[in-house]
């Protein structure tokens, strides 16, 4: 009995490690890119609630989960492209037009929410859902965590080793890693700059939406406000904690997926310890990661720092 | 008035034209909505500014805003990004109502209110220490840390209010209520409490603090050129502390005179996200503290007057966050044209 019971709440915790990091991850991939370049977007969090929101309410309305998942998508391009024409063709600070960013997307879903559903939270059907791979799904103990999961997870996870390729492997990304080394060498060599870094972050901006989206119509199937309670910065944490890898931030998401799960897994567990003290944990829990894992010296050379064309590169 | 310089006025005319800027586009979002932003706005002053209750409501609310913008004055003027004021706004008011009905009857009433304001100091500034030994000791950056420590805020102070601290004689999760006569006193001959007061304070001496003082100095010396800091022998570590440290204590104080002078007690989901307001009011100020005065009070009309208008009008209260952050962005382009 107890080993029944002991593999069924390994599954789960598997089950939700996964499931818990998927927003994470994809909006940390954008965000790799983004960074590599030399954009620092603390606007991921708002992206990520603007996401959610526009994918759940237009969900709802053309009872489409495909336009839902659009909408997302032209909402995360458009933060992206405001982001972009601030911080690299105006080059005005990162860190302030982030963090407006993300106070307006917050505040704009909010109150969008109450003006099309009043006090109302509606829960989308039809969202939500699995599609399970066949033959693995098998395999005892793991097939159904792993491979009975939404179509979103494993396009998220199976956007690690393409962009892991597009970085290390093709002209592309070796531009995107010298444009936020060293702009103005890259320029010398006829990068152009400012277009590199407008790609990666529409990618940011793209991938923080989708997250959000995922959340809203792939996991819980409703929308709050709070739903992503800084689910954003985290994901800046994990792109610090792997290293601008997007393996290595793979993993990186994947540590805060577990600590997530064994969040809820302690609550399921009836473990007699309030809920309200066990959400504290996988906060504490990025403070202590970022302790022990990140080294600040590897931070892209000219992160945070606009190129301007003829300055002297400083 | 002729010695005014037209220069110096540009920095202004700039914040002044963000927040035009912004309430052009939050008209345009009312419109699309389908409501009148001619009534909303004149709505909103007539209910913000036209009653004696409006005008008393939004000066009340410039306390908070300008006992947290003091202090972000002075982390914001040393280059340090405390993002998490929620946090230690939390603790300090967590704190305050916690303390406050025990040392009430314990102390004199002078002597029972000074206590309790450095309580709330003390809180927010304990909750700011970690991030700040982090960043002075291994450089962790203080956007995400203080960040992450707002969220465990968030929650210690609900399981706290739940169980710990909780007033058992009441259903809701709360502390014991504060009697009236232990609450802050008002201005004589107005509803206002002294909170403002201490507000003009802080906010004026972190002003001098920063221009006038070594440390506020070696503050600007750490945001112009942290390396040129380092070799002119300043302790930027302990700067880094300090800065932190500094803010943390304002937010929490901020914390305490809400407690003491509005609410009365601390309940587990009271969470007024001063931060999102303060934030962009510091920057649009331009890190000058007198400045910040005639913006709390912009922002805090902003906020009471949408209060009353969301009842009126039924555009929710968000409406106001959504200016905030679009002025941020406006203020944020408007840095261009400085260049």
């Amino acid at each position: 009995m107890n080993d029944i019971f002991g593999s069924a709440l390994i599954a789960a915790i598997i089950a939700s490690t996964i499931r818990g990091t998927t927003p994470i991850l994809l909006a940390a991939l954008g965000e790799t890119y983004a960074e590599r370049s030399g954009l620092l977007n603390l606007g991921i969090e708002g992206m990520m609630v603007a996401g959610a929101f526009s994918s759940f309410a237009v969900a709802l309305n053309l009872n489409s989960l495909f336009y839902g998942f659009l909408s997302a998508a032209v909402v995360g391009l458009t933060l992206g492209l405001v982001f972009g024409i601030l911080t690299i063709t105006l080059r005005v600070n990162q860190i302030v037009v982030g963090l407006g960013l993300t106070i307006f997307a917050h505040s704009m879903s909010s109150f969008l929410h109450r003006v099309i559903f009043g006090n109302q939270f509606p829960i989308l059907f039809g969202a939500g859902g699995t599609n399970e791979i066949p033959v693995l799904a098998r395999i005892p103990i793991i097939g159904q965590a792993i491979f009975n999961q939404h179509w979103m997870v494993y396009l998220t996870f199976a956007m690690v080793p393409v962009l892991y390729g597009l970085m290390y492997k093709t002209r592309f990304g070796l531009r995107v890693r010298a444009v936020g080394e060293t702009p103005l060498a890259a320029d010398a060599a006829g990068v152009n700059v400012n277009r590199i870094r407008y790609y990666t972050i529409l990618l940011g901006g793209l991938t923080a939406s989708l997250g959000g989206a995922f959340m809203a119509l792939g996991d819980l199937a409703f929308f709050v406000p709070d739903m992503i309670m800084g689910r954003g910065y985290i994901a800046i944490v994990v792109v610090m904690l792997g290293q601008w890898n997007p393996f290595k931030v793979c993993w990186g998401g994947l540590l805060f997926g577990f600590a997530l799960a064994l969040t809820s897994a302690m609550q399921v567990a009836g473990i007699n310890i309030s809920p309200d003290f066990i959400l504290m944990l996988p906060y504490l829990f990025v403070i202590v990661a970022l302790l022990l894992f990140t080294r600040s010296t590897n931070l892209p050379s000219s992160l945070c720092v606009p190129y301007k064309r003829g300055a002297d590169g400083k | 008035m002729k010695n005014i310089n037209l220069n110096a006025l540009k920095p202004a005319a700039l914040s002044i034209v963000s927040i035009l800027f912004s309430l052009i586009t939050g008209g345009i979002i009312l419109l699309i909505i389908g409501k009148d932003p001619l009534h909303y706005f004149s709505l909103l002053f007539a209910r913000g500014l036209g009653t004696s209750l409006g005008v008393t409501e939004t000066i009340i609310k410039m306390a908070p805003l300008m006992i947290i913008s003091a202090g972000l004055l002075s982390c914001f003027s040393a280059g340090l990004w405390n993002i998490g004021v929620e946090g230690q706004f939390l603790i300090g008011a967590m704190l305050t109502g916690w303390a406050a009905p025990m040392l009430s009857a314990a102390l004199p009433y002078p002597i029972y209110l000074i206590a309790v304001l450095l309580l709330g100091i003390t809180g927010g500034m304990v909750w700011i220490l970690i991030p700040a030994v982090l960043k002075a000791r291994a450089d962790l950056n203080e956007i995400i840390t203080t960040l992450m420590m707002s969220w465990v805020a968030i929650n210690l102070v609900t399981w706290l209010v739940k169980g710990p601290i909780n007033d058992l004689a009441t259903v809701p999760a709360q502390t014991k209520l504060i009697p009236l006569i232990y609450r802050m006193p008002p201005i004589p001959f107005t509803r206002i409490h002294i909170g403002l007061i201490i507000g003009l304070i802080s906010l004026l001496a972190t002003h001098w603090m920063i221009k006038r003082t070594t440390l506020g100095y070696q503050f600007r010396v750490m945001l112009a050129n942290k390396k040129a800091a380092r070799h002119a022998g300043m302790n930027v570590a302990r700067l880094t502390v300090y800065g932190l440290l500094i803010s943390g204590g304002f937010a929490g104080l901020a914390g305490a005179c809400d407690v003491l002078a509005i609410k009365g007690l601390f309940q587990g989901n009271w969470n007024p996200q001063y931060g999102m307001t303060a934030i962009p009011l510091v920057f649009l100020a331009r890190l000058n503290g007198w400045a910040v005065i005639p913006l709390s009070f912009f922002f805090s009309f902003l906020a009471v007057g949408g209060e009353f208008v969301a009842r009126d009008l039924d555009v929710p209260a968000f409406f106001v966050h959504v200016l905030e952050g679009m002025t941020l962005l406006f203020f944020a382009a408007s840095e261009y044209f400085e260049k």
